[in-house]
């Protein structure tokens, strides 16, 4: 013990041998920073609203329900919404559970991270994928034609709806699941003893486990399909199948009536606020980030031949209805990577292409980043703070631009920058900015877990270490975020490569992004150009969340362990 | 000298506050025992400044602490568990005592090295807590609480549930430390511990 005792002979007075506080340790720099980006979003959202209606005079609001074109827009737009939720949940639901008893199966993984990346599956490609299978000439419709006489038409309620649970449906299994697994292992552990059939696992383990984020779930849903463009305009079919968001952008684009489309967007933030309020005010925001920590447990329910057969069906059905319109878009795509690639035998991108992924990923990286700086300050503000005001204002601040309308939000901003936004790349920077925010509910959603999860026994061990601010990130969170912030960074910036609302408006068409020279080639019929197009954006989205996942995987430097699955947990629920 | 002066808390549902009332000189070791819910980690908690008393104080050296951030006490805690990081490594575990962002001179992790061969733990250095017996994960925690040179260790069950040859060297530690002036307010509902370390008994 003599080197210790020599330490003890000449005691430092402090915890620190630089005699100073950490950097970055005073409480104002969590707080502010966050607080200054969660006042600057509500301003900006209410700005950008103000101008509209300032600029417009909003019209009588009777016209709601006297003029017959806004009552079906309002009505279709909340019946959509509700039977897409409804379908969803119905999808959701017992893919969740037979996700969750039959814990290994070869594939599953994949199918997991498949489900995944429907958040960020650009609308325009898929509803190209789902085109192919269940249009007019449809692999689907054709099958279901030929043996069941059946036909159908895509375009209108069906299509929107089956777009929108082909969407959702997989998002909302993937939090299900996550739920459920997360159900507290004394329960897995008793039920698994207990061989609980079916009917009691789900009434003692799995409803439980999902009714607290059922609500949350649904009003997810809801909001992203009540607020759907992207879908409503390729799959809609007139005036009958009009949502909100696509009546806005008629308004604004075609019509000239910002007073129309600022009415319209109130009603929106209306009804998407009343929701969201429900839920931020019951804790029911469920997690977007899976959490990979929670260990597999068999149960009876899903362990005999017969009930495996069953899982296996159900499942297989369900890999189809992802897998074929994804499958269509590779085989469509195909034949035209050819020419879009090489020319006369040379490697060659076409020029259009290469321009329109350089100008994409000039948007969507920034966007990324700043949706991740955004949701990151906002987080140490909201955690750091013990006022309920400035809780309540990083809470509304996250969600905001969930309810507002991007395209409202733009035009707004647009009027009140007006004088100053002369060219086109400062349309783009608008862009930017506004893919940046319609991108931060997600992304910190995401990392509010994992941020969240330090327990407490940790918190007080730094805290009487002196291990705060920069070190407490450094050493405490990042080894624990690495992996979410990439995964969060990779989310926020697929949202906006496949944006197709903001920049329809307010892009030129002779500098498209990516979508929109999709929606080009296919409005001027080049039908190969198009599917090429979509399977290059498609294949650009899983080489960003590779690269992201890469930057996400922990380094094996002095102090940080290597053995990730267990040293470094992955994030609880939010 | 350690004075805790009338230190009030009650938990919000409780219905009779906690009194504590007490004084200890360097170098001397305090027991707290009483049983379960009667108080002792509490106690600790207030001490480590990661609870808020009601009314009361806390002086050493005849300084108030009450103000004080838990980094700013001159104290060191060990629990009877969830002392170590769990994935950080021994060697950074024991670091961030010495210094809070591991800007560790050579001289430090000479210390640290040295100190890991007097716990026989040598070779220990790279690997997780998770991959340590009870026994090895409260040296090492019992360490850094050493290398912190904070005259103060509050010890809330250090030595329970583990085994008898960990126990002793634990104790000959706490001893050694004792022995260098280090004041020490031990939680314990062990007797024999209190009979070996203790120079005097306070029952909640």
């Amino acid at each position: 013990m003599n080197s210790l005792a020599k330490r003890q002979q000449h005691a430092l007075p402090s915890h620190s041998r630089l005699g100073r506080p950490a950097p970055f340790s005073r409480p104002g720099w969590q707080l502010w920073p966050g607080l200054t980006i969660a006042g600057a979003l509500v301003l900006l959202s209410a700005a950008g609203l103000g101008a509209l209606i300032w600029e417009a005079s909003l019209p009588d609001i009777s016209q709601l329900w006297q003029s017959r074109y806004l009552r079906t827009v309002v009505t279709f737009t909340i019946w959509q919404a509700f039977l897409s939720v409804l379908l969803s949940l119905l999808v959701a639901i017992p893919i969740a559970r037979i996700l969750a008893r039959q814990p290994a199966f070869p594939g599953r993984a994949v199918l997991l991270r498949l489900m995944e990346l429907s958040l960020v599956l650009p609308s325009i490609v898929a509803v190209s994928g789902l085109v192919s299978v269940y249009g007019r000439q449809g692999w689907f419709t054709g099958f279901a034609s030929d043996w069941f006489g059946a036909s159908w038409n895509l375009y209108g309620i069906n299509g929107i709806v089956l777009a929108h649970v082909f969407f959702n449906a997989p998002l909302a299994a993937r939090i299900l699941l996550q739920a459920i697994e997360g159900a507290p292992p004394s329960q897995l552990r008793a039920a698994a003893q207990l061989g609980l059939g079916r009917w009691w696992y789900w009434r003692a383990v799995e409803w439980p486990a999902i009714k607290p984020v059922l609500p949350g779930v649904a009003a997810l849903v809801f909001t992203l399909c009540f607020t759907s463009f992207a879908i409503v305009m390729t799959l809609g079919g007139g005036p009958a199948a009009t949502t909100i968001e696509v009546a806005i952008y008629q308004s604004l684009r075609f019509e000239f009536d910002s007073g129309q489309a600022a009415l319209l967007a109130m009603v929106q933030l209306l009804v998407c606020g009343f929701l969201w309020w429900l839920a931020v005010r019951r804790g029911l925001t469920a997690s977007l980030l899976p959490d990979r920590r929670v260990a597999a447990h068999r149960t009876k329910a899903g362990s005999s031949p017969s009930a495996r057969l069953a899982d296996g069906t159900v499942l297989g059905l369900f890999v189809l209805f992802l897998g074929m319109p994804l499958l269509a878009i590779l085989i469509r795509g195909l034949p035209g990577m050819g020419s879009a690639f090489f020319t006369q035998g040379s490697f060659s991108v076409n020029p259009a292409l290469l321009d329109a992924t350089v100008r994409s990923l000039a948007i969507a990286l920034p966007a990324g980043l700043m949706s991740l700086c955004a949701a990151l300050l906002i987080l140490a503000c909201g955690t750091t703070s013990k006022k309920p005001a400035i809780t309540r204002l990083t809470d509304v601040a996250a969600y905001l631009p969930l309810m507002i309308p991007p395209l409202v939000l733009g035009t707004g901003l647009f009027l009140l920058f007006r004088p100053s936004l002369g060219s086109s790349s400062e349309g783009l920077m608008l862009v930017t900015l506004i893919n940046a925010m319609m991108a931060l509910p997600f992304v910190l959603q995401m990392l509010k877990g994992p941020l969240g999860s330090l327990d407490s026994a940790s918190r007080q061990q730094a805290d009487q270490l002196g291990v705060l601010g920069w070190y407490r990130w450094r050493w405490l969170h990042w080894p624990r975020m690495r992996k979410p912030l990439a995964l969060a960074m990779a989310y926020g910036t697929g949202l906006s490569l496949g944006d197709f609302g903001v920049i329809a408006l307010f892009g030129t068409p002779g500098q498209p992004t990516l979508p929109v020279l999709l929606y080009q080639q296919l409005g001027s019929y080049r039908m190969d150009a198009a599917a090429a197009t979509g399977l290059w954006l498609v294949l650009l989205l899983l080489l960003l969340f590779s690269v992201f996942n890469r930057l996400g995987s922990p380094l094996n430097k002095t102090g940080l362990a290597t053995k990730s699955p267990r040293s470094v947990p992955e994030p609880e629920h939010a | 000298m350690l004075e805790v002066r009338n230190l009030v808390f009650a938990y919000p549902d409780q219905e009779s506050p906690w009194n504590f009332h007490f004084s200890v000189e360097p170098g001397q070791c305090i027991a707290i025992h009483g049983a379960s819910g009667s108080g002792k980690s509490t106690l600790m908690n207030l001490l480590a400044g990661f609870l808020e008393p009601q009314s009361g104080d806390i002086l050493w050296r005849d300084e108030s602490l009450r103000k004080r951030a838990p980094w700013q006490r001159p104290m060191t805690s060990v629990f009877q568990e969830h002392n170590l990081f769990e994935h950080l490594n021994v060697e950074t575990n024991i670091g961030l005592g010495i210094h809070p962002g591991l800007k560790l001179t050579p001289e430090d992790q000479k210390a640290i090295k040295q100190g890991l061969h007097n716990v026989g733990l040598e070779g220990f250095g790279k690997r997780l807590p998770g991959d340590l017996s009870g026994g090895q994960r409260q040296r090492v925690a019992l360490l850094r609480a050493m290398l912190r040179q904070k005259p103060i260790l509050l010890l809330d069950e250090p030595l329970t549930g583990l085994d008898s040859d960990a126990r002793d060297l634990l104790r000959q530690l706490l001893l050694q430390a004792k022995a260098r002036g280090t004041l020490i307010v031990l939680a314990s509902h062990d007797k024999e511990d209190r009979k070996l370390l203790a120079d005097s008994v306070h029952r909640l």
